[in-house]
């Protein structure tokens, strides 16, 4: 038996790759799978970020925040100057 | 134009705060987004066992990322050596230590613990000097924490 395919629909998620995408950014209290505030779509131009001390937030707010002159350069959640896991 | 993010964060927090009030504290007014008041209750079992305190909070359009005014307001302000008596607080997480994953909810637990762990029911030592110069927002108070014990 022969088959043609005339056309077909495709449906996909997506969700970052880490140990619960699910969890909420610290900052916004926005999940990560959805973007920071100022973001109107979740993905790749609205990444999220580690410290090298685990601590992940979303890109744009942890440098909102890293920004302000309170922070002092300081992870939110330990409050160890904030560095970038690279 | 998106919700922002203080309006996002705040209307989250007003829903957690209604469906899983911690223990001793209730919402008294939250009507928007600028001015909260919340009952704090003296926990069983310390000084302020049997009293009831009234916070209010002021958040700005850059919350959380710059902390809100928190203060007691209301006939009775609690008699603690961080406290006084026109209801400024001298605690560091609501200044120079704060930090914007603390929540509303986690503010009000550090306070009722600094009133669970206090021994003497006194006002700070400066607090007639104190009272006579400060300006209406505690934030704009130069403060010096010493004592982390009460």
């Amino acid at each position: 038996m022969k088959v043609k395919v005339k056309r077909w629909h495709t449906v996909a998620i997506w969700q970052w790759d880490m140990e619960d995408s699910t969890d909420l950014c610290g900052i916004c209290h926005g999940p990560f799978d959805s973007c920071c505030p100022d973001c109107r779509i979740p993905g790749d131009n609205c990444p999220l970020l580690w410290g090298k001390c685990t601590h992940c937030f979303h890109l744009h707010c942890i440098n909102k925040w890293i920004e302000t002159n309170d922070s002092e350069g300081t992870c939110p959640m330990d409050r160890q100057i904030f560095e970038a896991a690279t | 134009m998106a919700k922002p993010m203080f309006a996002r964060r705040l209307s989250k927090e007003l829903n957690d705060l209604a469906m899983n009030p911690p223990a001793g504290i209730d919402i008294i007014d939250a009507n928007d987004f600028k001015v909260w008041r919340l009952g704090l209750a003296g926990a069983p079992g310390t000084l302020y066992e049997g009293e009831k305190f009234q916070l209010e909070f002021n958040f700005g359009p850059n919350y959380p990322l710059e902390s809100p005014q928190v203060l007691f307001v209301g006939d009775n302000v609690p008699i603690h050596p961080h406290i006084y008596s026109n209801g400024h607080i001298c605690l560091d997480v609501l200044y120079n230590h704060w930090s914007p994953v603390q929540t509303v909810a986690s503010i009000c637990l550090s306070l009722q613990s600094m009133l669970s762990s206090c021994t003497s029911k006194e006002r700070p030592p400066d607090n007639a000097a104190y009272i006579k110069t400060a300006r209406a927002n505690p934030k704009h108070t130069t403060w010096a924490f010493h004592d982390d014990t009460v």
